[in-house]
């Protein structure tokens, strides 16, 4: 059934006649050149094959050698033969690993030829360059045997070869000169497990987590911990500026210094005048918000992160702001570029009475901040009432249907996958922070996950760490015992950074100090569903989801309270609903599973108090999962072959669940291949595979948003900020997406994040082989490989 | 407007008119008649091509000086020789597709979609240009970087190669023979089996190596977009051809296969020559043998689509070229995201199914 008429990437005969060239001379470290030696290539690769079943070392080095140059370096060999390994990922997903373990060896060679063997040398190397700082040094000084001992060179093997690329691209410590990496991978994690503990048997402990990928920090955490400039915080939340010059500009210089130190940032600017508006001072008309943000579009993309990452910032408005229709304008491709900002996400911060004049189909008033100043701080009845007064006084600069506003949004989300929708009432309805009168929740942060109140002179910050729940699975269970390990280290880890951090504005510090929020996710949810073998919208998968997101909480909870009774509950705890007993699930009308445990734990959080306001926000996880090598925080696989692009290169990721899955079946074959390729990654037209694996195996674009909504809600119950929540339409339009965002707001979540669509026509495929002229011709057996009907 | 064509519009002119929708796609003529439609397949191509629009000025090209500066010699040359191939190739193409493609294909919606390309080439060397004036500074070099058709003899030798395609039907009026039918097929075919197909398929896997290690994101984002819209453009000539082979089998004769191949052969030529000077410094990971074994690949590929035997048996070697076949998932702080669509329709309802 199977005629291998087609061929992903390469044929192997092709490349065993090609290979190898006798007259190849390679130029060594100490200027001399020698003949390249195809056995030598041979052995060093087969080094690395070590249980690699799957593997051809003849094949690699003879691809390596027909891709070198005469005359090219031993170095340039090295690097060839990783990135040969790699590219025949694809194929046999085993040469990743093998491909990881050349990298591997490759940066051991590089950290030891810098005379550095061992974890103490690296960090005293470290301090010497003015990289480490002093606390750390010290700390590892003193302790130089047992941490030593703790390093274990084969946890390396936990890495897949993206992460490892990822991790040495942009985490290990740099030589500020030379470039080179002065730590391996697992001096890297026990440095920050170091530095974000204080005894050396947390530490111990929390190297463990890391280096077996169980748990890791957020990357602004991995970047500086332990460095001279400790700015560990992922999240900054800024309220608006004030309606005046000095303020606006304030805001630039806030944004500037939190995004030098890796923050990403959201701000919100609904409190500043829109276009029209009288200035008092000069007797002119104000040209609105669009310049202002067109000048911190340009601020934003001038400081990047240290060379790390871009800076990055989300401004968030609400969509009464008469200036709403250009701000969803803002990330169009055409129109006067004046007004466009191609480097700033935006989001719409939207109170529940707009959802309810969209769906009564009724008129929605648009204000100038100046005549509704204090429309931004109410939410709720009081929002409600205070906004409908402002209408019935007239001050309203016009008023739209509030179905052409929301199209608006659609289409903007549509067309830039910006725009996201979130919701304020919401926010604050349920957010631990809001008990008091007068707190409110302005804005949620970069990625939609934060939601923390802020106000002129408090701007909110938060800590991330995520668990990989995909290493949580204990044969074909989940083990929640271990889940709740893993909590209570993460919580005290993420804890420990509000003591440790800098702060890049003193506002942050302000606020940081007396909520000590903190925000631990998860990732690898795809990856649980996978080793159990479930559909992801499964009932069982639904269930054991709201499950982990109860156990989290749960044991955050439990976590926080220990470290109250330790070191005391954050000063602001009394001004909190967890003072009163209310929890999060109360303010969903959610009852958990097991009502006597959580009484217990409400009387010993009134009683004790708590160390933390906020401790639960799933965050997108982009980077972390990459180097975790899981699917990202609580989302579904996009498709079962992709490609990452980062800084470090464009890398492909395939399924490895569904190699294992079809090698069982036997149906790894190149012609499976081809046609997965064809498919975008898609396994729904490989009618050869059961249906309950095509079912397991459908990608983001396939599971219905309906069952991700719906899921998001009954996770939701158990997060006290908010949740990355991506939605997938393969080929937007305004109907599904209004139908969809309205779903979304009627379950109650908090916040939404991306709108993922895809191109309407694609780059040509290179790689897969278009068939032999004879076989263009119906072929029953696979129509869904036969072009000719397509 | 000529009497003829006012005839047809508005008095609906029987018969055949120059205006009118003539039987076949080459029959000689300006037809203006949308509906019904004859080719909606063109249509629907014209449509799909407005949805992908992009703007040089989203293109992001920040860290690419940086990244110049770390490459080795051997690197910036390579990069250097591509963007002087890139910035007058698409010049190239717009130029055939207005002294010939648009004059002879007849028919109203192929010539949206021409009308589209036309822009689309124009766009491609908006790119380029802020590309080299970007990547080069200094004036007097720039200039000379924009005369490589002249100067550089690796990229003059494929530049005449187009230009000898293009004149070889520029004296064509009209094709009424089978002969100037078979003359303008060629033409078509060189245009995308051997200058978008070869030349361009050549010139991106370069762009890709790089962008597989990381390098350049300017040059890779702005040139993955390039590359999704040449891929309509090839997609859309060989739609064209495969037209005309229904409506006229008779032209795809022997001897036409020969020129083809032939053809092929030479374009085969002209860019292995290219990549000896591209690759001039060495490469790791891009040998000129290699390089060799893709464009026969490529070959292939082209013959396969045009209902041609293969001809050479080459396998692609090039790994890295995957990276562009499978889906992105761009990490939104490193990348901005390119999977969007514009022109987006319909009405606000709150019970649709999502």
């Amino acid at each position: 059934m199977h005629s291998e008429h087609v061929t992903v990437i390469a044929d192997r005969s092709h490349e065993r006649d090609s290979a190898p060239q006798t007259t190849m001379r390679v130029t060594k470290r100490n200027g001399t050149t020698e003949p390249v030696d195809l056995n030598k290539i041979v052995r060093a690769v087969s080094r690395c094959c070590t249980g690699l079943r799957d593997v051809d070392a003849m094949r690699v080095a003879t691809k390596t050698i027909s891709g070198l140059y005469d005359g090219a370096t031993t170095s340039e060999l090295d690097r060839l033969s990783i990135q040969t390994a790699a590219s025949l990922l694809t194929e046999e997903p085993q040469y990743g690993k093998l491909a990881a373990r050349l990298l591997a060896t490759y940066l051991d060679k590089e950290v030891h030829n810098q005379e550095i063997h061992s974890f103490t040398q690296s960090i005293a190397t470290g301090h010497r360059l003015g990289l480490v700082n002093e606390r750390l040094a010290h700390t590892v000084a003193t302790n130089a045997r047992k941490l030593n001992d703790t390093i274990d060179p084969a946890r390396d093997r936990e890495l897949e070869y993206f992460g490892l690329r990822t991790l040495h691209d942009r985490y290990l410590l740099k030589h500020p000169q030379t470039r080179l990496a002065i730590e391996t991978p697992q001096q890297f994690f026990l440095r920050i497990a170091c530095a974000l503990t204080e005894t050396i048997g947390d530490a111990i402990e929390l190297y463990h987590l890391m280096s077996t990928l169980e748990y890791l920090p957020s990357s602004p955490t991995l970047f500086n911990a332990g460095t001279s400039h400790e700015q560990l915080s992922s999240c900054f939340l800024l309220d608006s500026p004030a309606d005046h010059l000095e303020s606006i500009y304030q805001r630039y210089t806030d944004v500037a210094l939190l995004s030098k130190f890796s923050g990403g940032i959201g701000l919100a600017y609904h409190r500043v005048r829109s276009r029209g508006s009288l200035i008092e001072s000069t007797n002119g008309h104000s040209n609105g918000i669009v310049p202002w943000l067109k000048t911190l579009d340009a601020s934003v993309s001038a400081v990047n992160q240290g060379g790390k990452r871009k800076g990055a910032a989300c401004v968030y408005l609400e969509p009464w702001h008469a200036d709403v229709e250009a701000f969803l304008e803002l990330r169009d491709n055409t129109g006067d570029e004046a007004s466009r900002t191609h480097n700033l996400n935006l989001a719409n911060w939207i109170p529940d009475l707009f959802m309810r004049r969209v769906e009564a189909n009724g008129a929605w008033s648009l204000f100038d901040p100046k005549r509704v100043p204090h429309l931004p701080d109410l939410w709720g009845e009081a929002f409600d009432r205070a906004y409908e007064e402002a209408e019935a006084a007239g001050l309203a600069a016009k008023a739209i249907p509030a179905r052409d506003l929301y199209a608006r949004m659609m289409r903007t989300l549509a067309q830039t996958g910006n725009g996201w929708m979130t919701f304020k009432d919401a926010s604050n309805r349920a957010c631990n922070q809001t008990a008091v009168a007068g707190r409110t929740v302005h804005l949620s942060n970069l990625c939609t996950e934060i939601i923390e109140v802020t106000s002129a002179d408090e701007a909110a910050v938060c800590n991330l760490g995520s668990i990989n729940l995909g290493r949580h699975v204990a044969g074909d269970a989940f083990d929640f015992a271990k889940l709740a390990r893993t909590v209570r280290t993460a919580i005290r880890q993420l804890d420990r950074v509000i003591d440790l951090n800098y702060y890049p504005i003193p506002a942050t510090q302000r606020s940081n100090l007396a909520w000590r929020p903190v925000g631990l996710g998860v990732m690898g949810l795809q990856d649980v569903f996978f080793q159990l073998g479930w559909a992801f919208d499964a009932p069982e998968a639904r269930a054991l989801s709201a499950r982990i997101a109860e156990e989290v909480y749960f044991h955050a909870l439990t976590a926080s309270v220990e470290l109250a009774a330790e070191k005391g509950a954050h000063p602001a705890f009394a001004e909190t609903r967890a003072a009163r007993g209310e929890l999060q699930f109360d303010a969903w009308g959610v009852a958990p599973a097991d009502p006597a445990r959580w009484d217990a734990l409400r009387a010993r959080i009134r009683e004790v108090g708590l160390r933390n306001s906020l401790m639960i926000a799933i965050a997108p996880t982009a980077t972390i999962a990459s180097i975790a090598g899981c699917y990202e925080c609580i989302e579904p696989q996009v498709s079962n072959l992709m490609k990452r692009e980062t800084l470090s290169g464009d890398f492909i990721i395939i399924n490895r669940y569904l190699v294992d899955a079809l090698k069982r079946l036997g149906l790894w074959t190149e012609h499976t291949r081809t046609r997965l390729l064809r498919a975008e990654g898609s396994v729904q037209s490989l009618v050869e595979l059961p249906e309950d694996l095509r079912a397991r195996f459908r990608t983001a674009w396939e599971v219905p948003m309906r069952s991700l909504i719906d899921m998001a809600a009954e996770r939701g119950a158990f997060i006290d900020q908010s949740q990355s929540l991506n939605l997938f339409v393969e080929s937007p339009n305004i109907g599904a997406l209004s139908s969809m965002y309205f779903y979304a707001w009627r379950r109650g979540l908090k916040t939404t994040y991306y709108l993922r669509s895809r191109p309407a026509t694609r780059i040509a495929k290179t790689t897969a082989e278009i068939p032999a002229a004879a076989a263009v011709a119906c072929s029953l057996e696979n129509p869904e490989s036969c072009e000719a009907c397509q | 407007m000529s009497g003829e064509v006012a005839t047809a519009m508005f008095a609906g002119g029987s018969g055949p008119s120059a205006s009118a929708r003539p039987a076949r796609l080459l029959d000689p003529g300006m037809c203006l008649t949308l509906r019904p439609m004859a080719y909606p397949r063109f249509f629907e191509m014209y449509r799909a091509a407005i949805k992908n629009t992009w703007t040089v000025e989203e293109v992001d090209f920040g860290t690419d000086l940086a990244d110049l500066a770390k490459m080795t010699p051997a690197e910036r040359h390579l990069v250097q020789r591509l963007v002087a191939f890139f910035a007058t190739g698409d010049s190239i193409v717009a130029n055939n597709l207005v002294l010939n493609l648009y004059r002879h294909v007849n028919a109203p919606e192929a010539r949206m979609y021409l009308s589209r390309q036309l822009y689309e080439e124009a766009l491609h060397v908006q790119f380029y240009l802020t590309l080299l004036d970007t990547y080069v500074p200094d004036h007097a070099e720039r200039q000379r970087a924009f005369a490589a058709v002249e100067n550089i003899p690796s990229i003059k030798q494929k530049a005449d190669f187009c230009q000898r395609w293009i004149d070889s039907i520029c004296g064509l009026e009209r094709l009424d023979t089978a002969a100037q039918r078979r003359q303008f097929l060629l033409n078509l075919i060189c245009f995308a089996a051997c200058i978008e197909g070869l030349f361009f398929f050549g010139a991106f896997a370069y762009v890709y190596f790089l962008r597989s290690k990381g390098l350049l994101h300017g040059l890779a984002g702005g040139t993955n977009w390039v590359f999704r819209d040449e891929s309509a453009h090839m997609a859309f000539a060989f739609e064209v051809v495969a037209t005309i082979r229904a409506e006229e089998p008779e032209l795809f004769d022997d001897g036409l296969e020969r020129d083809v191949r032939a053809m092929l052969a030479e374009a085969i030529e002209c860019e292995a020559q290219f990549a000896a000077d591209l690759l001039a410094g060495g490469v790791a990971g891009l040998s000129i043998g290699d390089v060799r074994s893709y464009l026969a690949y490529c070959a292939d590929q082209r013959l396969a689509t045009l209902g041609m035997a293969k001809q050479y048996g080459a396998a692609n070697p090039f790994g890295f070229l995957a990276l562009q076949d499978v889906q992105e998932v761009t990490n939104f702080f490193e990348r901005r995201v390119s999977a969007y669509q514009v022109g987006v329709e319909g009405e606000v309802t709150l019970d649709a199914a999502f």
